[in-house]
């Protein structure tokens, strides 16, 4: 095949602002201004997000049961992960304590989540800048043309493990998209021997299909100078920021369950935390321009825009994860967690990778795990137990986290005595990570712009630079008080922004 | 051999018009129509891709805003039209054409012969609601009965 087209010719553009819009391969609609001063540079760049409004006021007064089933509809590409979260809120809304069964079966119905959403990111929205290259023609630079490149019986193979994903949790939940099972304490449905032994085949494929992933990064990615010398671009790719995730009593990373950590800019813990206590970790920053929140740490408060140790700026999703722990359950993704961890140490990064595309080594591992605990828990024959639901007590408050495929993702609901809903709050990954893909953006975009000087792979570089953290915005926005969001931005004739109007 | 036909409704149900092609689905399964698959997605592309496979005609029924569009029309489209229509906000809009596209490139044999997409004029796909917007709500029944005539039993 041929090589990538990582450089294209650059034009002079006359214009002060650049518009990315719609921003390509992204579910949902992402817009990008870039704004340019005098003399061409970048003076500023922000990503706007479309919202969704009213699911709030949407939930309240429902009964809280309702909750996994409603907030899975908030968006059609993590249905599993908001199910996940509202259903571990459920357990402490109603002080539930779920059954070992109901535990795996839930974990075990996450890993077909993580499969699935995991290749489609690599091969769908990743693989398209590596294997064609940021400056192929747009219209190749799709599935379509990665198919074409590296053939069709991977295409097939691509579609095969993509669906076990969601036959897994088609198999647990009820339904592929948009599951059904999660109950406060367990889970509404028993699997049969037959089911479990299907799934063990199943897995057993992704394993493999993880290890073909793997390998096609390394050969594609890590063996190409010029896409190492991407990744390690320090001016266009590269934030020294805190990074949160969920690990084990042992800093193993953990998807479904576990205590949520953080570390600084040196890979030093900050805070190991319950999700109950998210409150007093997390604070949220409101910008004009945007309705979307950006969290922050509250102990070492906002700077804006800015890397750093005083900037509360954090990352989540695969690149957090990995930085938050100390390696992988599994074999295979512990393997390569130690290749990760020595390639960056012979480049001499020790502590943890603040190379934004690194996101993409990040999540390959993450594939591998997913499907190797996936097939640890189908090969378990305890799981077809009918022990799927423990004892539940009188509702009230509570918060259920888990890691979604795109980072930490925090459900916190308040029920009445009658189990209605009273409050609801949520801080979905693309919310968690939305600082720092704008300040991603801003810095690619200073990096890759000068003197006015445009070109189509230019501007997907700087949309390389957010789409590492795979951002589903729609359901990242959400106003509280479920009014109609208006935002009209004003600028100068200079390009600059006058002023912004809102009516919030 | 009888045409293997399937329906697929579109869409999120709790988001206004957003869940239009959901609502036409529900109608015409609700009618016990013999001989013809009838399914609702509420997700993107690729889950589209799976449900489609081995049937020989595939209707997708889905909410679209087109500039100066008038709520409840509906415009029948098949996959090289589709690529140039701008979708709303909706997450599933962006995949449906590449996943397409995809199980074109991939798994030819196993695509449905027919493809086509009945898309349909929405008024509000940003705000949280069970139910259509009037206008919306008033076209179904018309819409459905084309559906019907046109893609279920047209070839008996």
């Amino acid at each position: 095949m041929a090589g990538p087209i990582i450089n294209d010719a650059t034009v002079k553009t006359k214009e002060r602002k650049i518009t990315i819009d719609p921003v390509t391969r992204l579910e949902g609609h992402g817009k990008i201004e870039i704004f340019l001063d005098e003399k061409g540079e970048v003076s500023n760049a922000y990503m706007q997000i479309p919202e969704l409004r009213g699911f709030e006021r949407f939930c309240i007064g429902r009964h809280v049961q309702e909750l996994p089933v409603l907030t899975n509809r908030l968006c059609g590409v993590c249905p599993a992960a908001h199910h996940i979260a509202s259903t571990k809120a459920l357990d402490a809304v109603f002080s539930a304590e779920p059954t070992a069964t109901a535990k795996k079966l839930r974990e075990l119905f996450y890993m077909g989540q993580y499969t699935h959403s995991h290749i489609a990111h690599f091969y769908a929205l990743a693989a398209p800048d590596f294997v064609l290259g940021p400056s192929a023609p747009s219209n190749k630079r799709n599935v379509l043309g990665v198919v074409d490149a590296v053939g069709v019986p991977i295409g097939a193979e691509v579609i095969k493990h993509r669906s076990i994903g969601q036959k897994v949790q088609e198999i647990i939940g009820g339904r592929a998209t948009h599951p059904v099972f999660g109950l406060p304490g367990g889970v509404s449905k028993q699997i049969s021997e037959e089911e479990r032994a299907q799934m063990e085949e199943m897995a057993k494929s992704c394993v493999e299909f993880g290890k073909f992933t793997i390998k096609l990064f390394h050969d594609v990615v890590l063996a190409n100078k010029d896409y190492l010398g991407l990744i390690l671009n320090q001016d266009a790719y590269y934030l020294e920021t805190y990074y949160m995730g969920m690990v084990d009593k042992n800093n193993k990373s953990q998807f479904y369950d576990g205590d949520v950590r953080v570390v600084d800019q040196k890979g030093k813990q900050v805070v190991k935390f319950k999700p109950s206590e998210y409150l007093d970790v997390i604070a949220e920053h409101v910008e004009p321009w945007t309705y979307m929140k950006m969290p922050y740490l509250k102990s070492v408060g906002w700077k804006g825009f800015v890397d750093g140790a005083s900037s509360g700026i954090y990352r989540v999703g695969p690149l957090g994860r990995i930085n938050v722990c100390e390696g992988y359950t599994t074999p295979l993704a512990q393997a390569e967690y130690e290749a990760f961890r020595k390639t960056m140490r012979d480049l001499g990064v020790t502590g943890p990778v603040h190379h934004t595309l690194a996101y993409h080594w990040a999540r390959v591992i993450e594939l591998q795990y997913a499907t190797e605990r996936m097939l640890e828990l189908a090969k378990d024959k305890s799981i077809t137990s009918d022990d799927t639901r423990g004892p539940w007590n009188p509702p009230k408050e509570g918060v259920g986290i888990c890691e979604a495929p795109r980072g930490t993702l925090i459900h916190h609901y308040a029920s009445d005595k009658d189990g209605l809903c009273t409050k609801i709050n949520m801080i979905v990954a693309t919310t968690n990570n939305y600082a720092a893909m704008n300040t991603s953006v801003k810095q690619a975009a200073k990096a890759l712009i000068h003197n006015g000087e445009v070109s189509q792979g230019l501007l997907n570089k700087v949309e390389m630079a957010f789409r590492c953290y795979d951002p589903c915005n729609s359901c990242g926005t959400h106003s509280l008080n479920g009014g109609p969001a208006l935002q009209v931005t004003v600028r100068k004739a200079d390009g600059s922004v006058a002023k912004t109007l809102r009516n919030f | 051999m009888a045409v293997r036909t399937i329906i697929v409704g579109v869409g999120n149900p709790v988001l206004s018009d957003d869940g239009v092609g959901i609502y036409v689905a529900r109608m015409l399964t609700g009618r016990g129509i013999p001989g013809v698959s009838i399914e609702e997605l509420p997700a993107s592309g690729l889950e589209l891709l799976d449900m489609v496979l081995d049937f020989d005609r595939a209707v997708i029924v889905d909410a679209i805003q087109t500039e100066g569009g008038t709520p409840g029309d509906h415009y029948i489209m098949q996959e090289g039209d589709f690529k140039r229509s701008v979708h709303g906000t909706s997450p599933h809009g962006f995949n449906i054409a590449t996943a397409l596209a995809m199980g074109r490139q991939v798994v030819p044999e196993r695509m449905p012969k027919e493809i086509f997409f009945v898309a349909i004029e929405a008024e509000d796909i940003v705000n949280f609601h069970e139910g259509l917007t009037p206008k919306v709500s008033a076209s179904l029944s018309a819409i459905a009965d084309m559906i019907e005539r046109d893609f279920i039993r047209r070839d008996g």
